[in-house]
């Protein structure tokens, strides 16, 4: 099907973005269009106008300080995968990357975009939640620094302010030692996951993280866990996970409970065995 | 309104005057009258319309024109001179590649790209790299086997693949057990505690949520179909007679907007401790449909307050029905309570609902005859 008629600028810097959004009307911005172009062709997304930052170069930078790795927000996930950005923990990112959607997708969808998205079901979001990482924005008040609790309250829902576009993402560097884990259960290869487990450990940081993903809105981080896993060294068994899926979000069936458990057991493991 | 976008299209540079709405795959067709381009599912799942793109496979039904200024694109017709592309061939036609030829645009340009980035992936890899391509005739058995002749040609040719990155998952490191330092996760909005069960097609939801005015207020609150719906964000009552009203409600989730508009009923049984308000309507340009009801009971609560024990029972067909995830429904209607319960509050401290603001001013203007109307029949 063809989407609704609307108007479609095709901004070159980001100020000239900031300012179409707020032109008014029902606006999106558009970034590798891998999401919200189905949207858009099921008639679900019916905006009166595109903002379509795929041009704008100050997206597609990185920077990297001692501290951490900034990522521009319209670096495609295929980048990632390619290994062209610098790499804030071994391997991570590339494998994470690997594993979004399908090649063909992979070339046009990009961080930002899954990011503001925010599909429970999409890698990013919890992986940047677990690794700690903050969203930059840009906005005509000059812009700020989102941590991913506060970025992504629920279902395909941001906190970004009307007329706010994510620039970047800022990943903090991780010590030589870091170890990190990430599984997701999908029916076929490339489809949305069913469940995602994360793991990111770093014992010179004193750092530990456990993410589950794909379970109800946002991801669930259970600092609980991040403690055992940290304080015995070992992947927790099933029912201690699953009880403190329960404890986390109490909705959550008994079937993507197990999922969730069996994902992120099968994190941990690969990352610390 | 159309405009102008030019590409370079099979080596030819192309000029097209298009809507914004128009696909990559719209221009190549209709447009180019390159049909060789094939358009299965136009949501980006089936790869049937996967072409080059600036020398990397992209879905042409999910890629604007607008944003093909510029660029390179080879279809199926094209990859004169490329003889990858023609060992595929070749390969396809030996194996059994292809039956009804559907997917084979797609596919192909999927397998070049295998090609150019592998150096010597096996058989898991190569079926991993398709899963965005489907094929419903060959079982890809016949796909894969070409793919691996053409792979192993090049390699005897003393050619490699792009020297591509192929990431792993880590490799087990055993860590000694450490401290970690506190981390506090910021406190998110109290969300009302309950349950969700669905059956497939009905979803209920049970939910309990405290308001701080006595049960007496709201139960004239939810009595009155108006200020009611004035809480419920997006909703807006057009119409009501004795216990009938007409009315849409907006979704909007993320990027998501369907308005459904509709009837419903409502009614209010026991001196207001109870009540039902039903409705179902359809989102004219979308082609869903919601079916729903919430049962309430107001009771007392702590501090003077009431305690609303609502189930929220509910259905949705059509193209909307795929979002009816239930772990997506949970935080969707826990949003949307949230909002509601916070109108409420709202609305009984004498001030307004800050979600739909068309209707606060319906309400607004509805409270002031509706006080004239009980002085008049002699209510209250």
């Amino acid at each position: 099907m063809k989407p609704v008629g609307f108007d479609h600028t095709v901004p070159e810097t980001l100020d000239a973005a900031i300012d179409a959004l707020g032109a008014g009307g029902e606006v999106k911005l558009l970034g590798g269009g891998q999401s919200l172009g189905p949207m858009l062709n099921l008639r679900l997304a019916r905006p009166e106008r595109l903002v379509d930052i795929g041009r704008i170069d100050d997206l597609r930078s990185t920077a990297a300080t001692d501290e951490y790795i900034e990522i521009g927000a319209g670096v495609t996930h295929a980048e990632i995968e390619d290994g062209a950005v610098p790499d804030p923990i071994p391997g991570m990112l590339p494998y994470v990357a690997s594993g979004i959607a399908y090649r063909a997708v992979r070339n046009r969808g990009t961080l930002g975009g899954s990011l503001c998205h925010a599909d429970p079901a999409a890698d990013w979001i919890s992986v940047m939640t677990a690794l700690d990482a903050r969203i930059v924005t840009a906005a005509s008040d000059g812009g700020r620094e989102i941590d991913m609790f506060t970025f992504v309250p629920g279902a395909y829902r941001t906190n970004l302010a009307p007329g706010e576009v994510v620039r970047a993402v800022r990943v903090p560097r991780f010590s030589e030692g870091a170890v990190w884990g990430y599984y997701k259960t999908c029916r076929k290869t490339g489809e949305f996951a069913s469940a995602i487990g994360v793991f990111v450990a770093d014992p010179a940081k004193a750092y530990c993280r456990v993410v589950f993903g794909a379970a109800a809105g946002r991801p669930l981080v259970s600092p609980t866990l991040a403690r055992s896993i940290a304080e015995t060294g070992r992947a927790p068994d099933l029912a201690a996970l699953e009880r403190e899926l329960e404890a986390l979000e109490p909705a959550l069936s008994e079937v993507k409970a197990r999922q969730l458990a069996v994902a992120l057991r099968r994190a941990v493991s690969g990352a610390i065995g | 309104m159309t405009e102008t976008v030019r590409l370079t299209v099979n080596g030819e540079e192309c000029s097209v005057n298009v809507p914004p709405r128009a696909q990559l795959a719209e221009v190549l067709r209709d447009h180019l009258e390159l049909t060789g381009t094939h358009l299965g599912c136009e949501h980006g799942v089936c790869g049937a319309c996967t072409v080059m793109f600036d020398g990397k496979p992209v879905r042409s039904c999910i890629t604007f024109a607008k944003s093909c200024e510029g660029a390179d694109v080879e279809t199926i017709e094209g990859h004169r001179g490329d003889k990858v592309m023609a060992m595929l061939r070749e390969a396809f036609s030996r194996h059994h590649g292809l039956q009804c030829g559907f997917c084979t645009p797609g596919m192909l340009a999927t397998a070049r790209d295998i090609v150019a980035r592998f150096d010597a992936p096996d058989e898991k890899t190569i079926r991993t790299e398709l899963s965005g391509n489907l094929c419903r005739c060959t079982g890809y058995v016949g796909i894969v086997r070409a793919i691996q002749d053409v792979i192993d040609w090049r390699n005897a040719s003393g050619l490699s693949a792009a020297g591509h990155l192929h990431p792993e998952p880590p490799v087990p490191t055993k860590i000694a057990p450490f401290s970690i330092r506190d981390e506090t996760i910021p406190a998110f909005p109290p969300e009302p505690a309950g349950r969700v069960r669905t059956d497939g097609t009905w979803t209920t939801v049970n939910r309990d949520f405290s308001l701080t005015a006595p049960t007496s207020e709201v139960r004239d609150l939810f009595a009155d179909i108006w200020s009611v719906a004035s809480c419920i964000p997006g909703a807006t009552v057009t119409n009501v007679t004795e216990n009938r009203f007409e009315g849409n409600v907006e979704i909007r989730f993320g990027p998501i907007r369907a308005t459904f508009r509709g009837i419903g009923g409502y009614s209010v049984n026991e001196g207001q401790k109870t009540g039902k308000i039903s409705g179902r309507g359809d989102d004219r340009n979308g082609q869903s449909k919601l079916e729903g009801e919430m049962t309430y009971n107001i009771g007392p609560g702590t501090h003077g307050g009431s305690l609303v024990s609502a189930e929220i029972r509910f259905r949705i067909e059509g193209l909307l029905a795929q979002f009816n995830r239930p772990e997506l429904v949970t935080g969707f209607v826990d949003y949307l309570l949230t909002r509601f319960t916070s109108n409420c509050e709202a609305v009984l401290s004498g001030g307004k609902a800050t979600e739909a603001l068309q209707l606060s001013v319906l309400s607004l203007a509805w409270s002031v005859l509706r006080s004239r109307l009980r002085k008049l029949f002699g209510h209250h």
